[in-house]
């Protein structure tokens, strides 16, 4: 057995399962405060890496000024898609809310093609090392900067659930809306806050694919390799969202590994997450740390 | 109510403006598009490249007069949309056809030589090159017999053995010790896959380990594993067969993790504006070149000035290599025309005649840009000769366009050789 | 729904009455007589054709997908399940089709309704997940059996052909051969009559009514004594039953399959079809495939008209057109969830009900 190659392939499957746990989190903070499983996430994250790639490489601005704008921008984008698409199919059955984000993401998708082409395009270095090795591995500094910054959201995630008074609505909106709602919680903000902050995740999960290998239309990939990531950890639990999207990384890495080592199949590694999601949903529904409320019919 | 009635009613009127027009005294030829599927970062610079030609022919009096009606449909690198478009392509009368990706023109081989329309591709697959069934392969009915398709290009299996025979000596040269190690990298897809068998074939007997393929996705994303397991294969030479976009990502991948392998791609593998993208990771990537880089001083550089002029009048567009190899194609179809036309065939099989006929023909004289080629009724590899550069990215790519760089000196390509393959009976159809 | 578009004094007094498929005479004699004018469209009368054949082709792509997403419907739409991976369903249809007729030698006039049984059985194991799932995770676990049917596609080449595809004979009947749009249109006709007769059957039988009530409120349905394993299952079989004959029947109008048209945006516009056609309705199954069909062909026309024909070839052009058709789609499914969440149906009704009672509407 080749554990060089198995070692290597897990340390990356970590790194990339942390971007894949990153979006997926962006995903779960929707769902859970306003039941809207969003297909459009990958799209998200695409535009995002194209709206800071346009304002660092196209504009010129400096990365600290850049980002930043780009983040607004986002927020702006969240709110907007909240209130102008979503908010009318309040109540609707959830065939409708999954179409009415797939016909954004396909809307997003050749848009995006559009105004960017489809070439890759790559983002002006911001950090002065580009890799550094782990445990025999290069790994870029955008992805344990992203690393970094996902344990902080994370954390930041944490406190606002549990301390602050827009966490604690939006817990309470994602229990129960009518409850909420008549306990003055205003519902119509605790939505579009979630997806201002989920875009804005989204975003920075952007960039740091940007830096990485370059902002190109694949880049909106991992919004499918979400699925995977949340069905794993659960639906309605961030820190499963996190978990779940490093197992699928690791699962990923292992693929790769039987893949090449023993069954040259060749796509093993792209694969092998569905089967994994199949499987977790035929013995274990709500994933390893979702409520249990989805009922046995 | 009146609102929506305008609006039905201009629905209805565009809808009627959507049907065909009348039939005009033109010579009608499709042209098939990828702009907007997972090949689109070669096609973007092809598509141009055979429109630009089809206008500079209409531009010079045509085909001896008569005006070329080409029908430039774009089709995403779907097969199906392929077919439907051939279809009604053919219920149209075109009389050639420009096509693009390999699983679409293999699949319609037989369609093709049923309806006698001649079909050149952007897909050189080696299946494509028997046109009598005298190969082995078609004997064995292992490839379909394609007798009109046609292509004016080395095949990929000729491109492939031609880079092989290049690592050897490349090998030797370097005084590398024992067995070199051969890798095929590519899409499960055919046109990843068409020159696989040859390729392989060829590194083992000129005494190549050869190591089981690896697959990256033909749509591009993040290679990183693929990077790692090719690294951990040992592999000393790689061949890349998928298009520029998922070089770009594979080889930012493997630079990343600091693969250390001399890397190979096909003729539609690499070009400027991919090294742009791929920054000092393309650096060293040795490729089959289609013909010279833009703006060399060679003969036909004059005509295809002339030709890009036709999109671009300010004559200052960069024009990276897939956009002369597409235009090529529809230049000798052209040519061929023209003798069709003076024959007074102007149809399918006085089109293959013409094409035929054609002994070591460079189309326009386009010496240096367009490849010489050789057809006979018997075999449709056109080019044996496989001209072999290295690409160079000497900076940082981030800033400036792709013109710049090149003028610059940043991104350019440096020619290594010129293999011949030769046109052996055994290698014929693959 | 339908009930409350009817103008008033329409009463049904008996069960027949409102399980009707054609509630009056009229509606009969229309259908008869578009049967017909549709049956005249492919004739050439003095080597002139009454249809162009752009047109012809666009019905028989109109009718073979209408079939699909039928399908779909009654799965959406009458019965609340989800699916995200229809062109699968599809897809196995037409690969079991060529394989059956190239590799075997079975007829295809036989092999595209056996396609269609094998694809329903697939439907079936395919379903068991809806057996315990529902709503969102249903949707989710179909995902992810686009997503490995599709790869086995691309990897079974002793049944598909794998990555290169495999070729499709020619529909023959009777020693004639039905190849060409103007032949095979027939047998594509014949398929879309049938089809939606007997789903508009199915929709009025104790079967059919069930579906409904599992959709409407599964444990009342339960409680009434339906079975809701046996309901949902039969729901994925028939769906992918429709699925798969329409597949066949793409395959051999096209004579040749190739894995990657069954892709998840396949599957995405075949629920769009359902969707913009209106859920739980037979006949808004053909207006949305219809609908979804042409919008691309109209705004190719409406744009081409407005840029002047000789711009129509350029590169930029032809790609900016590309990405306007997928955009359209894209917001098109928006717009009509959002503004239209009945489709084209209801829409239709309305329009119905609107000038049935004109100029005294209430």
């Amino acid at each position: 057995m080749n554990t060089t190659l198995l070692t290597q392939l897990l340390v990356n499957g970590m790194i990339v399962g942390a971007l894949y746990g990153v979006v997926a989190m962006c995903f779960v903070l929707i769902y859970k405060a306003s039941q809207v499983v969003n297909f459009a996430q990958g799209e998200f994250v695409l535009i995002g890496a194209w709206a800071c790639w346009w304002l660092v490489a196209t504009l010129k601005l400096p990365f600290w000024l850049g980002f930043p704008v780009c983040l607004v921008f986002m927020a702006l984008l969240g709110i907007i898609v909240q209130t102008v698409v979503l908010r009318p199919l309040i109540g609707e059955p959830v065939i409708s809310i999954v179409m009415v984000t797939i016909g954004l993401s396909i809307f997003f998708q050749a848009l995006l093609k559009w105004m960017f082409g489809v070439f890759v395009q790559p983002f002006p270095q911001v950090f002065e090392t580009k890799s550094v090795q782990i445990l025999g591995l290069n790994v870029e500094t955008a992805y344990l900067m992203s690393l970094a910054i996902s344990l902080v959201i994370m954390a930041g995630f944490a406190y606002f659930f549990k301390f602050s008074k827009m966490g604690l609505a939006m817990r309470a909106t994602a229990f129960d809306q009518q409850a909420a709602q008549s306990m003055g919680v205003s519902v119509r903000r605790v939505f579009a806050t979630a997806w201002a902050i989920s875009s804005v995740v989204s975003a920075l999960a952007g960039v740091v694919v940007g830096l990485v290998s370059g902002v190109s239309a694949s880049v909106a990939t991992v919004g499918v390799k979400v699925f995977p990531a949340v069905i794993v950890g659960g639906l309605e639990s961030i820190i499963g969202a996190v978990l779940g999207g490093l197992i699928i990384g690791l699962l990923e890495g292992i693929a790769q590994f039987v893949d090449s080592e023993y069954l040259h199949f060749g796509n093993l590694i792209t694969i092998a997450p569905f089967y994994a999601m199949l499987i977790i949903l035929l013995i274990k529904p709500y994933g390893l740390f979702g409520t249990k409320t989805i009922e046995r019919v | 109510m009146k609102i929506k009635t305008a609006v039905l009613a201009s629905l209805a009127a565009s809808a009627l403006l959507a049907a065909p027009a009348l039939a005009q005294q033109k010579i009608k030829v499709g042209n098939l598009l990828d702009l907007t599927g997972p090949t689109s970062s070669t096609g973007k610079i092809s598509g141009p490249g055979k429109i630009d030609a089809f206008a500079w022919i209409n531009a010079n009096g045509g085909i001896n007069g008569k005006m070329i009606e080409a029908d430039s449909v774009d089709y995403s690198y779907q097969t199906q949309r392929a077919i439907q478009q051939y279809k009604k392509w053919k219920d149209d009368g075109v009389v050639a056809i420009q096509g693009y990706g390999t699983n679409d023109t293999e699949a319609m081989v037989g369609f093709i030589a049923e309806d006698k329309i001649p079909y050149f591709s952007l897909s050189f697959s080696g299946h494509l090159t028997d046109p009598s069934g005298i190969s082995p392969k078609a004997k064995d009915g292992k490839i379909k017999v394609a007798p009109y398709n046609f292509f004016i290009a080395p095949s990929y299996s000729d491109g492939n053995r031609a880079l092989i025979l290049w690592a050897a000596e490349d090998w030797k040269k370097k005084g590398g010790a024992g067995k070199p190690k051969y890798i095929h990298l590519g899409d499960n897809h055919p046109y990843p896959l068409a020159p696989k068998e040859a390729g392989e074939e060829l590194a083992k007997e000129s005494g190549f380990d050869v190591v089981p393929s690896i697959q990256y996705a033909l749509a591009g994303g993040d290679f990183k594993a693929q990077c790692l397991a090719l690294q951990s294969s040992g592999a000393n030479y790689a061949f890349l067969a998928n298009t520029t976009g998922a070089n770009i990502a594979l080889l930012r991948s493997c630079a990343t993790v600091g693969v250390n392998v001399q890397f190979m791609a096909n003729i539609w593998g690499m070009d400027e504006s991919g090294m742009k993208a791929a920054g000092k990771a393309a650096d060293g990537l040795v490729q089959v070149l289609g013909q010279a880089q833009w703006g060399s001083d060679v003969p036909g550089m004059k005509v295809f000035r002339a030709i890009s002029n036709m999109s671009d009048p300010t004559g200052k567009a960069y024009r990276p290599l897939p956009y002369a190899t597409g235009a090529c194609q529809v230049l000798v179809l052209a040519e061929a025309m023209k003798i069709a036309d003076k024959a007074g065939k102007l149809n399918g099989p006085g089109i293959k005649e013409a094409l035929e006929a054609m002994k070591d023909f460079v189309p326009f004289g386009t010496v240096g840009m367009c490849s010489a080629a050789t057809w006979t009724p018997t075999d449709h590899r056109s080019v044996d000769k496989v001209t072999i550069g290295r690409a160079k990215v000497s900076g940082e790519t981030e800033q400036g366009e792709v013109a710049d760089l090149v003028e610059k000196g940043t991104v350019k390509y440096e020619v290594l050789t010129t293999i011949k393959v030769e046109r052996k009976p055994g290698w014929q159809g693959y | 729904m339908a009930g409350s578009m009817r103008p008033a004094g329409d009463y049904r007094t008996t069960y027949q009455s409102d399980r009707t498929i054609f509630p009056t005479r009229g509606s009969l004699i229309a259908f008869g007589i578009g049967l017909l004018v549709l049956c005249l469209l492919p004739l050439q009368i003095g080597g002139q054709s009454l249809v162009a054949s752009y047109w012809l082709a666009l019905i028989i792509q109109i009718a073979i997908y209408g079939i699909a997403a039928l399908g779909l419907n009654i799965l959406v739409g009458f019965t609340g399940q989800i699916s995200l991976g229809h062109a699968a369903f599809f897809g196995f249809g037409a690969f079991t089709s060529a394989y059956l007729s190239g590799k075997h030698g079975v007829p295809v006039a036989l092999s595209i309704p056996l396609a269609g049984l094998a694809t329903g059985i697939l439907g079936v194991i395919v379903g068991m997940p809806a057996a315990r799932l529902k709503g969102l995770y249903l949707a989710i676990a179909t995902l992810a059996s686009q997503f490995v049917l599709q790869d086995f596609f691309n990897r079974a080449s002793w049944f598909t052909g794998g990555a290169s595809g495999a070729n499709a004979e020619t529909f023959n009947l009777f020693g004639l051969a039905l190849s060409g749009d103007r032949k095979y249109y027939y047998v594509v006709i014949f398929y879309v009559v049938v089809m939606y007769l007997l789903a508009a059957n199915l929709m009025r039988t104790r079967d059919g009514r069930a579906m409904i009530a599992v959709r409407d409120h599964y444990l009342s349905a339960e409680i009434m004594g339906i079975n809701l394993t046996y309901y949902r299952l039969l729901a994925f079989g028939i769906s992918s039953l429709y699925a798969g004959v329409a597949g066949a029947l793409m395959a051999h109008y096209t004579g040749f399959v190739s894995a990657e048209a069954f892709d998840l945006l396949l599957s995405i516009n075949f629920l769009a079809m359902a969707i913009i056609g209106g859920l739980g309705s037979i006949m808004g199954s053909l207006l949305g495939t219809a609908f979804i069909m042409m919008l691309p062909e109209v705004m190719q026309g409406g744009v081409k008209f407005i840029q002047g024909l000789g711009i129509g070839q350029s590169a930029a052009f032809n790609e900016g057109l590309a990405y306007l058709k997928e955009m359209a789609i894209g917001l098109a499914i928006v717009l009509f969830l959002v503004f239209e969440p009945d489709g084209l149906a209801a829409r239709w009704r309305k329009i119905k009900a609107y000038w049935k009672l004109y100029p005294f509407s209430y």
